[in-house]
């Protein structure tokens, strides 16, 4: 239990530090903290394969991304980063709370029974539900990752016609 | 020769059944926990000295010279003289570098790299952490690392630093994509993530049961080598710290025991990913006569020794060969590998090894034909993007 709550405090602070740092790259390194705490929290419940790919696909891809993306905007490490949240503010704040309410509200009428946090999937299983069961759904991501593929590769598609 | 085999596993064995007499039971599997641990921490740093030893040892008679030899025969001690020697040195951190950063970056690079032994299995139910998802952990585990070389190269605040962090996370999130993809075949064949259920599902010939005898064992394995030396930034895919162009990349700012945490990660990273090439491709600790454990030392060590020759022996590649190289040939290579798998698993035997072994060939073939050769320098000019 104390494990716990240290684990949940760390993964706190790194969200916290991530939406309130000055420096972008200070932001992305707590990014980085919060994914490993909810990684942790992933082993705690016994699913181990969730937490490694956890690790894999936030820590190991979408955090380097992160970081590649700032590195390529300029004013990194400038006082400037925050100014622009000034007027938004009030808008931010009503939208969060929003949110914070339709998952809370979610959360609150799921009944989360004993049965469904007993059983400690294996990695087959994950696999079978995932290209048996859930085919379809799973396709159907797969097309539209292909489609956000090719439409990347047009915008950095090269102008031949221009050049010549 | 059953005693020897199991030499390791019944020495924890033998300190667990004498701690139950004045331990109590609650504490013991603790206890076990804990001498894992403890061999892990001891066995890796070891390696790793040792490591740097056999580098320059190698090195130097490959260029016709003698390598360290004043401390101790065969210059034996030069590893702890080194580490003694970088202990005492000053810590330097720059005056604008972002200190909490710079000085966590060191510890955040080796700590992934310790990680990745636990699950490697070093002989016969000698694997510290048999998890069930080993293999995946490992990959997802070795990712982490790139993340602290970045850290260390940007709150260093150089040029060459940052530059070097640049190179180092572009490098490795190429190269991950067909590592990922070069070991798919082995976990299709044997359907687990487990690294100890891969190694005896390897059994059988005498013990040379590897999957390095199959067509698509070799080019995973081919694919699986040259991606873990780009991970682990040996040469020829040393971009982040090549010295000729950016001083030493992402560690030009670091000094002292620092430098050396970069350096020990590099070299536990070599080892590691060596240790785990031999595990599903080189049949891990399986083999005839000798004992497990050293079956897989002597497997691990012979990659190592080939990491070691291609640094002797190639010069540095160019930023952009590099990438085209990754994404243009490793990439596609990998995904005919899996095709290739998927035919060896559903053909009979002779069969299977003509047809896989033809679709690998034409893919390769058709691969370097098509693959465009040379680099024009000039700017690109992008259709949408500008």
């Amino acid at each position: 239990m104390l494990f716990f709550y240290l684990l949940a405090t760390l993964t706190v602070l790194g969200a916290l530090g991530a939406t309130l740092m000055k420096n972008l790259i200070h932001c992305a390194l707590c990014l980085i903290l919060f994914f490993l705490g909810i990684a942790t929290f992933y082993i705690l419940l016994g699913a181990e394969f969730i937490a490694a790919v956890q690790i894999l696909i936030y820590v190991g891809a979408v955090a380097t991304l992160v970081l590649f993306a700032i590195m390529l905007t300029q004013n990194v490490v400038g006082e400037t980063t925050l100014k622009g949240l000034g007027q938004n503010r009030w808008w931010a704040l009503g939208l969060t709370a929003a949110v914070i309410g339709i998952l809370g509200s979610a959360i609150h009428h799921q009944r989360f029974s004993a049965a469904s946090y007993a059983g400690r999937l294996t990695t087959q299983e994950i696999g079978q539900a995932l290209v048996v069961v859930y085919a379809l759904p799973f396709e159907v991501v797969s097309l539209l990752l292909t489609g956000a593929m090719i439409g990347a590769i047009v915008i950095a598609m090269e102008d031949r016609k221009k050049k010549q | 020769m059953e005693l020897i085999d199991q030499l390791f596993v019944l020495l924890k064995q033998a300190i667990l059944k004498t701690s139950e007499s004045f331990l109590p039971p609650v504490f013991l599997p603790f206890l076990s926990i804990l001498i894992s641990i403890t061999a892990i921490a001891l066995f890796a740093p070891l390696t790793m000295m040792y490591l740097t030893w056999l580098e320059r040892k190698v090195i130097a008679r490959m260029q016709n010279r003698f390598g360290p030899n004043r401390v101790g025969i065969y210059g034996l001690l030069q590893p702890i003289a080194d580490g003694i020697k970088m202990l005492t040195k000053e810590d330097v951190v720059p005056l604008g570098a972002d200190r909490v950063v710079h000085f966590l970056a060191p510890v955040a690079v080796v700590v992934p790299s310790l990680l990745l032994f636990s699950v490697l299995p070093f002989g016969r139910g000698m694997t510290a952490v048999n998890l069930d998802i080993g293999l995946l952990f490992f990959i997802a585990v070795s990712s982490i690392g790139t993340l602290a070389i970045f850290m260390g190269g940007w709150a260093s605040r150089n040029k060459f630093s940052l530059l070097g962090a640049m190179r180092a996370l572009a490098q490795m999130i190429s190269y991950e994509v067909p590592l990922v993809l070069s070991v798919v075949p082995v976990v299709m064949m044997t359907g687990t993530l487990s690294t100890q259920k891969i190694v005896e599902a390897q059994a059988g010939w005498r013990g040379f049961h590897w999957y390095l005898f199959t067509p698509w064992g070799v080019v995973g394995f081919l694919i699986f080598f040259i991606c873990s030396v780009s991970e682990v930034n040996r040469t020829p895919f040393d971009i982040p710290e090549g010295e000729s162009e950016i001083v030493a990349g992402f560690h030009t700012e670091y000094s002292g025991m620092k430098f050396a945490l970069f350096y020990m990660a590099e070299f536990l990273g070599a080892f590691a990913y060596s240790a785990l090439g031999a595990t599903l491709f080189l049949g891990g600790w399986q083999g005839p006569l000798l004992p497990s454990w050293l079956w897989f030392g002597l497997k691990t060590f012979f990659l190592v020794f080939v990491m070691i020759w291609l640094r002797g022996t190639f010069p540095r590649l160019r930023v952009d060969q590099l990438m085209s190289y990754a994404w243009k040939f490793l990439l596609p290579m990998a995904l005919v590998n899996i095709l290739a798998a998927g035919i060896w698993h559903y053909l009979s035997f002779p069969l299977s090894l003509i047809v896989s072994a033809s679709v690998l060939l034409i893919g390769f073939i058709a691969l370097s034909r098509l693959a465009p050769t040379g680099t024009r320098l000039e700017k690109r000019v992008y259709r949408y993007a500008e």
